[in-house]
């Protein structure tokens, strides 16, 4: 049998039956909840959400599927209960948008759908975590997307969307390392599958699969003990020493037959983390217990015992407290950036953006090749990156990072803005050909002004500059002079800030600049630049009454 | 601002910025969040003045007598249930504060700043 297309009855029998099959899971999802809060609501939410959409679409009658859709995402929208509920809305909303016109769905149209969903799934989220259900209804909508250039048929399309779909859900754990730590698979994720499981059974019109039950005993037993254990504890807060688990095949021909809630409230005095997971022949079980001996005798009771396994958890316990303690060893850090700068503020400031040597120096005071290549020595790094933050310092850095071995970059920074707007740009997963282009970028982006005293009569650039006027530099050519220190800095921000550009302006006060000073110039700013944003910090540079950052 | 813990070997104290970086960097995470908006008062320093995605900003730490307040400034994505999203934000900050420093919230208070609308031609 081949589907073609996809009408409204179908499309909505398979919300239907897939809010059921999501309510039949509903548990074994919670059970794995363990991100972003292990409160093991994922099932109850997923369903609670996908429950509400269905009961929208039950009350209509439509042979349109666009017109089911719509209907379904304002259900799930008004449904959505928690985090993984209100992805679920999302992925539907954007689902039901491309479909909206639609009579009925081809594999094409159905691809098209699923991959609208998830790029307006996506568009809510700032930073999305990759190894949740995000990834996996990604993968399964490019998957899907490839799949429908090729077949025409439903059927074979959506074995295929839930082949993939489950085979991302299994990488989650690669991807997100609390999942990983704990041993299962995300839980927003396996609510999607079971989604698009119930998606598939409607359309082969087959009974549902009853396959989740067994295949995750193990992972529902690695993220219940999870849950449990996460807080910190002391080795002498442990009360039931000893991690019990091991399963019992059930004889029939016990003299007591097996009773699931007898045995879970019998072994319940025994110990906590208890869980119990029968079936008919076969029952798991997962206790910690202060005596695992008398757990292990009343269990036999019903049968044999097969893989056996207890752990003292004291023990345990203690060693993974004197792990993290050997931890400690000198290592070459992955990255250091090695910078110059001259005045205390400012050489603070550079290390709280995370400079790990700052050579003092700076204009009239350039460090040496020989300075610098001793810093980049000192930085002890496998990776370095030189901020010389003057246009004089570059060629020395340059040199430097030629004389020293390993990986050193200069990232040509001609002014202490320039040098913080690269260190802004850094970032230590990157290669060091990255962050430098990334640096470099970020550095140009930044206008730099600077207001300093002439220390003799001159002429520059067709002004007349006497000895002791202000002068304003920007960008390193110099753009006004007068007299008065407040008009050299005002004609200077008037000729640097754009309005329409500009939104930020850094003011860095030298040791000469005075607080009376700075409150004109914030004065100034808010009668002639009131949308700027302006921010003060105390530089303590010599030579520069004040440092101007303009973005 | 800080908060100080005693402990068998001494002091710790950590910082407000600690704290709101902590909620900041959970609150961005939270699925529904688009953005911080910052109030122009509660600015963040020279990250933010160099267009430095920060994420501390739009986030209030208050500490009165002994309990600990957070607000949190956002911008939500239109089409989402706002309220859900809000609470979604509560409990993940506050279960990552418990699980990294140990602290017990008081409040998370969400202050919804504004809805991006992203349309799609």
């Amino acid at each position: 049998m081949t589907i073609q297309k996809i009408d409204g009855t179908t499309f909505g029998q398979m919300i239907l039956v897939s809010a059921e099959h999501l309510s039949n899971h509903r548990e074994m999802i919670d059970s794995l909840n363990v991100f972003p809060v292990p409160d093991g609501d994922t099932g109850t939410n997923m369903n609670l959400t996908l429950t509400s959409g269905a009961n929208e679409v039950e009350q209509v009658d439509h042979k349109h599927v666009g017109q089911i859709g719509e209907v379904l995402a304002k259900g799930l929208l008004m449904g959505a209960r928690g985090n993984s509920g209100v992805i679920l809305s999302q992925l539907f909303r954007g689902f039901s948008k491309a479909i909206r016109d639609k009579e009925t769905l081809t594999t094409k149209n159905f691809a098209e759908a699923l991959q609208a969903g998830v790029e307006t799934a996506y568009k809510a989220v700032m930073k999305p975590v990759e190894g949740t259900i995000l990834t996996v209804a990604k993968d399964a909508a490019n998957a899907a997307v490839e799949k429908a250039e090729e077949v025409d048929d439903h059927i074979e399309f959506m074995e295929h969307v839930l082949t993939e779909a489950k085979a991302s859900l299994q990488r989650t754990p690669e991807l997100l390392p609390v999942l990983k730590e704990v041993g299962v698979v995300d839980s927003g994720g396996q609510g999607l599958v079971t989604v698009y499981e119930g998606f598939l059974s409607v359309l082969k019109g087959e009974a549902l699969p009853t396959y989740a039950n067994k295949v995750n005993v193990e992972q529902m037993i690695n993220a219940e003990h999870h849950k449990m254990h996460q807080d910190f504890m002391n080795t002498e807060d442990i009360e039931f020493g000893y991690c019990t688990e091991f399963m019992i095949k059930l004889e029939r021909d016990k003299e007591h037959p097996f009773k699931e809630e007898d045995f879970r409230n019998r072994l319940g005095n025994q110990g906590d983390s208890l869980l119990v997971v029968a079936d008919d022949d076969l029952v798991k079980v997962h206790i910690h217990a202060e005596y695992p001996g008398e757990v292990l005798t009343y269990a036999q009771n019903y049968g044999s015992l097969v893989n056996v396994k207890i752990e003292n958890m004291r023990e345990q316990h203690t060693s993974i407290v004197g792990d993290a303690k050997k931890e400690e060893k000198v290592v070459m850090a992955e990255y250091a950036i090695v910078t110059v700068a001259l005045g205390s503020g400012i050489k603070e400031m550079f290390e709280s953006l995370g400079a790990n040597v700052v050579i003092e120096g700076g204009q009239t005071m350039n460090p040496s090749t020989q300075d610098i290549a001793n810093a980049i020595q000192k930085a002890n790094a496998k990776r370095i990156l030189v901020l010389p933050n003057n246009k004089n310092i570059v060629m020395a850095a340059e040199q430097a990072a030629d004389l020293v071995e390993g990986e050193v970059a200069v990232v040509p920074t001609k002014s202490i803005p320039q040098g913080m707007s690269a260190m802004l740009a850094f970032h230590p997963d990157r290669s060091l050909e990255d962050n430098h282009k990334e640096m470099v970028a970020a550095s140009e982006e930044v206008k730099t002004g600077q207001v300093t005293y002439a220390v003799r009569d001159t002429q520059i650039d067709g002004l007349e500059i006497a000895k002791g006027n202000f002068m304003g530099i920007a960008d390193g050519k110099i753009t006004s002079t007068s007299k008065n220190k407040l008009e050299a800095i005002t004609q200077l921000l008037q000729g640097m800030i754009e309005e329409d550009e500009d939104e930020i302006v850094t003011i860095l006060t030298g040791e000469d600049a005075t607080d009376e000073e700075v409150s004109e110039i914030e004065q100034y700013m808010e009668e002639h630049f009131e949308d700027m944003e302006i921010e003060v910090h105390n530089g303590n540079q010599p030579i520069y009454s004040y440092i101007f950052a303009i973005e | 601002m800080s908060i100080n813990l005693q402990n068998e070997y001494g002091e710790v104290t950590i910082s407000n910025d600690v704290i709101s970086t902590i909620a900041g960097g959970t609150a961005v995470e939270c699925y529904g969040i688009v953005g911080m908006a910052s109030k122009k008062q509660l600015r963040d320093g020279i990250a933010e003045m160099l267009r430095k995605e920060n994420i501390a900003k739009g986030i209030v730490v208050r500490q009165e007598e002994n309990e600990l307040h957070i607000d949190m400034y956002i911008i939500v994505s239109y089409g989402t249930k706002i309220s859900e999203v809000a609470l979604n934000v509560q409990n993940q900050v506050k279960y990552t504060l418990s699980k990294m420093l140990g602290l017990s919230v008081e409040s998370v208070n969400i202050f919804i700043q504004g809805v991006q609308v992203t349309q799609k031609a």
